[in-house]
């Protein structure tokens, strides 16, 4: 070893050194916690179970840390594998394929889903429809009907596309219709006003829903006689209801008239080809105009009825506001068009203005295969240089052929004329929810098929399957009907239950109207005779002289005995024998209106006459409660008598008769047949039964109702029965309980002679679970 | 519970005959240095001694020594090394001195200053070689403790061994 050191031994040494020092120095102690890998201003208590303090370095061992230590803790227990649960396992994996395999039984309208996350939802004539919203709204939407605008989705209706020349069309419709029964025999067959504003060959003519649509039926019918084409366009015009006096302006805020485009070369989409037509360009200008005009009328009842105006519209979606707003009125009122408002309430809209590219197939097919979809709408949105300013109308795109058609509100009667006006908006489909959220955020308030029901209850008109008891759907309707109330009557424990026998009450869940027709037809002829009496008289024999006459109806009454009832809706009988209700001091009717009725004097041979025409009938009427009380469904309405009358005549206010308590005899024979179902042999079972001359097995008894077949319906209770209440209820409008129902036309004739002229039209009301009579006003509006 | 302290000493073992440096031994040098404490500070600094104190690392070929001491009484303890004159070990007396370079409180920082120490020494060294030869040396000396790790791996094994880690 040499002495001294030098310098290249030194440097060598040095430089091992400082190597083995750097590496021991960067290295990490001996232990390899994790935890102690951090500094200690980072080191937490919680990261032993909440890995998450860690930083993303050291967050796997820690994992991995965490979860040996809980297996060791768990070694013991095993943990069962879990298979997903049925529903899991059974969910979808398209979303479209499960909506479009839940159709097939139901089809569901374009806002489906919209209402079904608002609404209960009931499956009625093959469609799945909303019927109430969740949330309570019965006053909302009331207020929303007469003051503001209320919105409904009616894509069920039927539409029936009927093309031809206007005579042939017209004749054929005469066939369906009368000229007597007046406009509608078919619910909302616009059939004179639109029939004379269209002058083209085509002519769209809606028919009533019908449930009865046959699956089978093909889509296109045509006739070799007439060359009528008949086409099916049901789900192929999408159609809402706006009933309410602003129902203008929240259409005039939602639509605005489509932008004209130049486009010199052709383009596949139907917009640009259309410019390019002078006529067509024409039109639009006009049929702009009047839409402009119309954003300044005061109230959509103003308009004259069954005015309808085509039009093209942009996308709605492009001036969507970003929060909902109510429509108001428009506030500015322009001198010039004072001039061009007067003459649109007068005359209505220009006769070529209700035409629409709405009709044409191709044009349908092509606006619903050009729309933008939502996701498209939505990048655009996102790529505006200013975020929320609208979006431009776009290219030759989004241009949407529409039809408005005005819906008068109520037309009949003297008091609260064009209540429930509004629009009809249709579409073509596709565009369903393009213009549902528009509308909705501009303000309306949304309703389902109870409100429909409301909207005719108060206009004072029958609804369509619940009041038209002569017509098949009508009758199915009613049968329908009876068996839910017979059902939820039965649900009811026995001693819960009413006991409609002892309350007299024959029929609480079903009018029998043909009963009533035929007993009524015996009284009059019977009554005839004896005039003298309280009204009460015995059916001792049966007359056989039952003459038929057709009245105004498409059904066509049976040759032989007994025939059917019908509801009379000839509208020179309707109004004669409204102003036979009316005592004679009271206001004459608007001169407008059937001046010439009013001469025609209530009196024995004009009653025998009319009598004569109308046999077997019965007519709609109105019911105003005088003071208290709220009618319900199938409330009887009766006679009053000489005292009754008597008494209101001495105070008005007074309340009414009370019926006294029949006493029910089947309660005796259900109780018996329990008590022998308890004890007795067989023998001695068949010996009670035989003892007792009872027609009915006690099987068929339900306590509380009366057996089938019902004794005379009209003579059963103290009072004479004239008919029945269908829909009842407090009435909104009017502030009072009002109830809309049918009356035997003879017995109603009967009565009305015998009543005292200044209390002529007052009639009895009784609901079927009360004993009490409430004093009514009768009125037939026409 | 409240932390024990310690503090390092980094030594240099200064020999006049460079052959006895390495036949050092970490027990002599623990030896010499008990005995120059209890000459110097009595039994008390025997006493003090005998808690805490041990010779962490030794490298025989350069001479450093990590040596601890309980915080509470590392100066008193420092000022008996000056004291020490030589090293006995199997048999030999080496007469050495012994040059304190840095006081940490952890082995690490002292190896951090160790580094740093050395490299500063290498870098001084160099304008003053003799020949190329020497220069070269030198000069890969630095390069190869300027990367992290490197260096001649026969060398620190035996190195290591020589080391005690551990806290």
């Amino acid at each position: 070893m040499p002495n001294h050191i030098t310098a290249g031994a030194f440097a060598r040494a040095r430089a091992a050194e400082v190597s083995a020092m750097l590496k021991a120095a960067t290295q990490t102690m001996g232990s390899s916690h994790v935890f102690q890998a951090l500094p200690k201003h980072m080191r937490r208590r919680a990261t032993s179970h909440n890995t998450k303090r860690l930083p993303r370095r050291l967050r796997d061992v820690a994992n991995r840390m965490k979860r040996k230590s809980l297996l060791a803790g768990l070694k013991k227990k095993k943990e069962p594998v879990k298979s997903k649960s049925r529903k899991a396992r059974r969910r979808h994996g398209n979303l479209l394929m499960e909506f479009n395999r839940r159709q097939r039984k139901n089809i569901w309208l374009e806002t489906h889903i919209w209402h079904a996350k608002r609404f209960h939802m009931v499956k009625k004539w093959g469609y799945c429809l909303g019927v109430r919203p969740t949330y309570k709204c019965y006053r909302p939407c009331y207020r929303a009907m007469s003051s503001h605008c209320l919105l409904q989705d009616l894509s069920y209706y039927c539409c029936i596309e009927l093309k031809g020349e206007e005579d042939k069309l017209l004749a054929a419709l005469t066939q369906l219709t009368c000229k007597e029964a007046g406009m509608s025999n078919f619910r909302d067959l616009r059939g004179r006003a639109f029939c004379g504003l269209k002058k083209k060959k085509k002519e769209p003519v809606k028919s009533k829903r019908d449930g009865t649509r046959l699956p089978t039926s093909p889509v296109t019918w045509r006739s070799s006689s007439t060359g009528l084409v008949i086409n099916d366009l049901t789900m192929e015009i999408i159609r809402y209801r706006l009933i309410g006096p602003q129902s203008h302006s929240v259409l005039a805020e939602t639509l605005e008239a489509a932008t004209v485009c130049d486009e010199l070369k052709s383009s596949p989409l139907w917009w640009p080809e259309h410019c390019k037509d002078r006529s067509n360009m024409k039109l639009h200008q006009q049929q702009t105009d009047v839409f402009n005009v119309l954003k300044g009328i005061y109230s959509t009842g103003e308009l004259p009825p069954g005015t309808v105006l085509g039009l093209t519209v942009d996308d709605p979606r492009l001036t969507l506001p970003r929060q909902k707003v109510k429509a108001a009125p428009c506030v500015n009122q322009d001198q010039g068009d004072e001039e061009k408002r007067n003459q649109l309430m007068l005359q209505g809209v220009p006769l070529q203005c209700c035409q629409s590219f709405l009709w044409e197939r191709s044009v349908r097919e092509n606006v619903t295969d050009n729309k933008i979809s939502e996701q498209e709408l939505n990048r655009m949105r996102s790529e505006l240089l200013v975020p929320g300013s609208r979006l431009g109308p776009g290219p030759q795109q989004g241009r949407v052929p529409v039809l408005l058609v005005h819906q008068p509100g109520k037309q009949v009667g003297d008091e609260l004329g064009s209540w429930g006006a509004g629009w009809d908006l249709l579409l073509p489909k596709g565009w369903g929810m393009a213009f549902w959220v528009p509308l909705v955020y501009r303000g309306v308030r949304v309703a389902g098929l109870h409100m429909s029901l409301k909207h005719s209850q108060n206009k004072a008109a029958p609804h369509f399957p619940h009041d038209y008891p002569d017509c098949p759907a009508g009758s199915r309707f009613q049968e329908e009907q009876e068996a839910e109330f017979l059902d939820t009557f039965r649900r009811h424990p026995p001693a819960k239950r009413t006991n409609y026998i002892k309350h007299g009450c024959l029929a609480p869940f079903r009018c029998p109207w043909q009963q009533l027709a035929e007993e009524w037809e015996l009284l009059a002829t019977d009554g005839g005779a004896d005039r003298k009496g309280d009204g009460q008289t015995q059916m001792t024999r049966k007359s056989h002289e039952v003459v038929e006459e057709v009245t105004s109806q498409q059904n066509v009454a049976a040759a032989s005995p007994p025939s059917c009832f019908t509801v009379l809706r000839n509208r020179r009988s309707l109004r004669l024998l409204s102003s036979w209700c009316r005592p004679p001091t009271c206001r004459r009717q608007r001169w407008g209106r059937g001046a010439a009725a009013a001469a025609l004097p209530l009196s024995d041979s004009a009653v025998t006459s009319f009598h004569a025409a109308h046999k077997m009938s019965v007519v709609w009427v109105r019911l105003t409660l005088l003071s208290k009380g709220k009618p319900e469904a199938h409330a009887m309405l009766c006679v009053p008598t000489a005292e009754d009358l008597k008494l209101f005549g001495k105070s008005p206010e007074s309340c009414g008769p009370q019926e006294p308590p029949h006493k029910d005899h089947y309660k005796s024979r259900i109780n018996r047949k329990k008590k022998s179902a308890k004890t007795a042999t067989p023998s001695q079972e068949s010996d009670h039964q035989t003892a007792s001359t009872d027609l009915h097995s006690p099987s068929d008894l339900i306590l509380g109702l009366w057996p089938d077949p019902l004794p005379s319906v009209a003579s059963h209770c103290s009072r004479v029965t004239l008919g029945w209440v269908t829909q009842g209820d407090f009435s909104l409008s009017v502030g009072r309980g009002e109830a809309l129902g049918f009356v035997s036309v003879s017995g109603l004739l009967h009565t009305l002679l015998k009543q005292p002229p200044e209390l002529r039209g007052t009639l009895l009301l009784r609901n079927p679970a009360s004993l009490h009579y409430r004093f009514v006003r009768v009125n037939i509006d026409v | 519970m409240v932390r024990v302290k310690s503090r390092y000493l980094l030594c240099e073992i200064n020999v006049s005959d460079r052959r006895d440096l390495l036949k050092l031994d970490d027990r002599a040098v623990s030896g010499t240095v008990k005995a120059a404490v209890a000459r110097t500070h009595g039994d008390y600094g025997a006493a003090l001694c005998s808690i805490r104190f041990c010779v962490k690392y030794l490298n025989a070929h350069t001479g450093i020594v990590f040596l601890r001491f309980p915080k509470g009484c590392y100066k008193l303890l420092w000022s008996a090394l000056p004291f020490i004159t030589s090293i006995e070990c199997c048999g030999r007396i080496i007469p050495c001195f012994f040059n304190c370079l840095h006081v940490g409180g952890t082995i690490r920082t002292c190896q951090k200053f160790l580094i740093r120490y050395n490299t500063r020494q290498l870098h001084r060294m160099l304008p003053k070689c003799k020949n190329e030869e020497e220069k070269r040396q030198i000069q890969k000396a630095i390069l190869s403790c300027s990367l992290t790790g490197g260096g001649d791996e026969a060398l620190e094994d035996e190195l290591e061994s020589e080391e005690e880690d551990g806290e």
